[in-house]
C-alpha cells in the first residue's frame, strides 16, 4: 500500500462504502473524462470504462491479488487508459495521447487480465439496466436456484417465473449480442 | 438459432447437470452436430459464470446507482443555477424598470416644479438707468426674451456686475444651458446683495437638471437666509419633499 489514505480507500471499495466510492468517483472521473474525451471517446465510453476500472479494482481487492507499486490513483488511471487502449485497438481505432508510461504503473500480467475481464464488464453493463424484476429473478436464476424457491421469494407462480425467466434472459442476451464491444470480442477468443 | 423457453429450460438443466441420463445423451448428441446450440451452450454459460458473482453484481449496481446521483447533483445544481439566473435576470430587469420609472417620475415631477417655480430674475430699476448703450441693449433683449443676443453681449466680459451675472444665468437657463447658468450663479460672493438670488436661480437651475437633492439643500440656505425667496423655497421643499 502506498498510503493510509490508499489503504481507506480501498477498504472502502471492499466494503462498498458508497460514501467512500461517491468521493473517489467525484475525484477521479474528470481525470479519465478528459483523457477518454481526448482519445475518440464520448461521455458513455467515461462511465464504461471507469466502472469496469473499479469493478477490477473491487475483484482484485477481493480475491487479495492487487499489488500496488505506485499510489492507487496511478494504478486506477493505468488501469483506466488500458481499459480504453483495448477497446480502441479492438475498434480499430488509434489512442491519440502516449500512454506507455502507463505499462510501467500496471504490470503486463495485469495488463492481460484487464483484456480478459472484457466480457464480463459487457455481461454486467445490461444486467444493470434489466428492470428490476428481471433483475430479481435472474439473480436467483445465476446463483442456482431453482424455480419453486425464485416462486417462494417472489410470490409469482411457478409458471409465471419461469415465463419470466425465459423473457429476460432473452432479453439480456439480445442486449448483450447487439453491444458493439461484444461483437468485437466474439472475433477474438476469450482467455481462460 | 430461435430461442424459445424449452430450449433455454434444457439448456440450463444440461449446465446444472440435471439433465436426466437419457435426455443428456440425446441433447449431447444435437449439441455436438450444432455450432448455434453450441454457441448458444456457451453464452448460458458464460451468462451464469460472471454474473452468478453477486457480489461485483452488486459493485456493479452500486457504481451505476453513485454514477446517477452525480448526475443528478450536477443537474440539480445547474438546474437552480439557472433558476438563480433567471430570477436574477428578473431582478434585473425589474429593478431597471422600477429605477426607470422612478427616475422619469421624479425628472416629471422636477420638471413641473420648475415651470410653476420659475420666473426670470427681473430687470431691476437700477439697471434700467444704466447708461452704456450696450449694457442698455442688452436689458432691451432681455425684457424681449432675447436671451441668445443677451449671451452673445455678455458671455465674454470679466467682472459683469451681479445682476448683470443674473441675466446671463438666467439667459442659459432659458436657453437650456444649465451647467453654464451654475457657473454664472456660483460667481456671485455671499456679501453681495444678489447672493440670495443667485441661490434661489441656482436651485431652480439644479430643480431642471432633476438634481433634487442639491436642489433641497440650496432651498434649505435660502430658507436659513430668511430673505425675499423664503416663502417660495418653503413650499417648493415641501412640494419636493411629498
Amino acid at each position: 500500500m502506498s498510503n493510509i489514505e490508499d489503504l481507506k480507500i480501498l477498504e472502502g471499495i471492499a466494503a462498498g462504502d458508497e460514501g467512500i466510492i461517491t468521493r473517489f468517483y467525484k475525484k477521479n472521473l474528470p481525470y479519465i473524462k478528459g483523457y477518454v474525451l481526448q482519445n475518440s471517446g464520448n461521455e458513455q465510453d467515461v462511465e464504461d470504462v471507469f466502472q469496469d476500472a473499479l469493478v477490477f479494482v473491487y475483484q482484485k481487492v477481493k480475491t487479495g491479488s492487487l499489488e500496488l507499486h505506485s499510489s492507487l490513483r496511478t494504478y486506477f488511471y493505468g488501469v483506466c487508459k488500458n481499459i480504453w487502449r483495448n477497446r480502441l485497438r479492438k475498434n480499430g481505432r488509434q489512442i491519440v495521447t502516449e500512454i506507455i508510461l502507463d505499462l510501467e504503473t500496471v504490470d503486463p500480467s495485469v495488463i492481460q487480465e484487464i483484456e480478459d475481464k472484457e466480457r464480463e464488464h459487457v455481461y454486467r453493463k445490461h444486467f444493470v439496466k434489466l428492470k428490476d424484476t428481471c433483475k430479481e429473478v435472474l439473480s436467483m436464476v445465476f446463483e442456482g436456484k431453482s424455480m419453486k424457491e425464485i416462486s417462494a421469494v417472489t410470490g409469482y407462480s411457478e409458471g409465471y417465473t419461469r415465463k419470466k425467466k425465459f423473457e429476460c434472459k432473452k432479453s439480456l442476451i439480445e442486449m448483450i449480442e447487439k453491444d458493439p464491444l461484444y461483437k468485437e470480442l466474439q472475433q477474438t477468443p476469450e482467455k481462460k | 438459432m430461435e430461442r424459445t423457453p424449452e430450449i433455454f429450460e434444457k439448456i440450463e438443466a444440461y449446465l446444472s447437470q440435471s439433465l436426466p441420463k437419457d435426455e443428456l445423451l440425446k441433447f449431447e448428441a444435437e449439441i455436438a452436430k450444432n455450432i448455434e446450440l453450441q454457441n448458444e451452450i456457451e453464452k448460458h454459460k458464460s451468462l451464469h459464470e460472471v454474473l452468478g458473482d453477486k457480489d461485483t453484481l452488486a459493485f456493479k449496481e452500486k457504481l451505476t446507482d453513485i454514477s446517477k446521483k452525480i448526475k443528478e447533483e450536477k443537474t440539480t445544481s445547474s438546474f437552480f443555477s439557472a433558476k438563480w439566473k433567471v430570477a436574477a435576470t428578473i431582478i434585473v430587469v425589474v429593478g431597471i424598470g422600477s429605477f426607470l420609472w422612478y427616475t422619469s417620475t421624479v425628472q416629471n415631477k422636477a420638471l413641473d416644479l420648475y415651470a410653476s417655480y420659475y420666473e426670470p430674475f427681473p430687470v431691476e430699476d437700477v439697471t434700467r438707468g444704466e447708461s452704456n448703450t450696450k449694457f442698455k441693449q442688452v436689458i432691451k433683449n432681455y425684457n424681449n426674451q432675447e436671451y441668445s443676443e443677451v449671451i452673445i453681449a455678455l458671455e465674454n466680459i470679466t467682472n459683469l456686475k451681479d445682476e448683470f451675472t443674473l441675466y446671463l444665468g438666467n439667459s442659459y437657463i432659458k436657453t437650456d444651458q444649465e451647467q453654464k447658468a451654475i457657473v454664472q450663479f456660483e460667481k456671485i460672493q455671499k456679501n453681495s446683495k444678489y447672493y440670495e438670488n443667485s441661490r434661489w436661480y441656482l436651485a431652480l437651475t439644479n430643480l431642471k437638471l432633476g438634481k433634487i437633492k442639491k436642489t433641497i439643500s440650496l432651498l434649505e440656505e435660502i430658507i436659513g437666509y430668511n430673505g425675499i425667496y423664503r416663502s417660495s423655497a418653503l413650499s417648493l421643499k415641501e412640494a419636493l419633499q411629498e
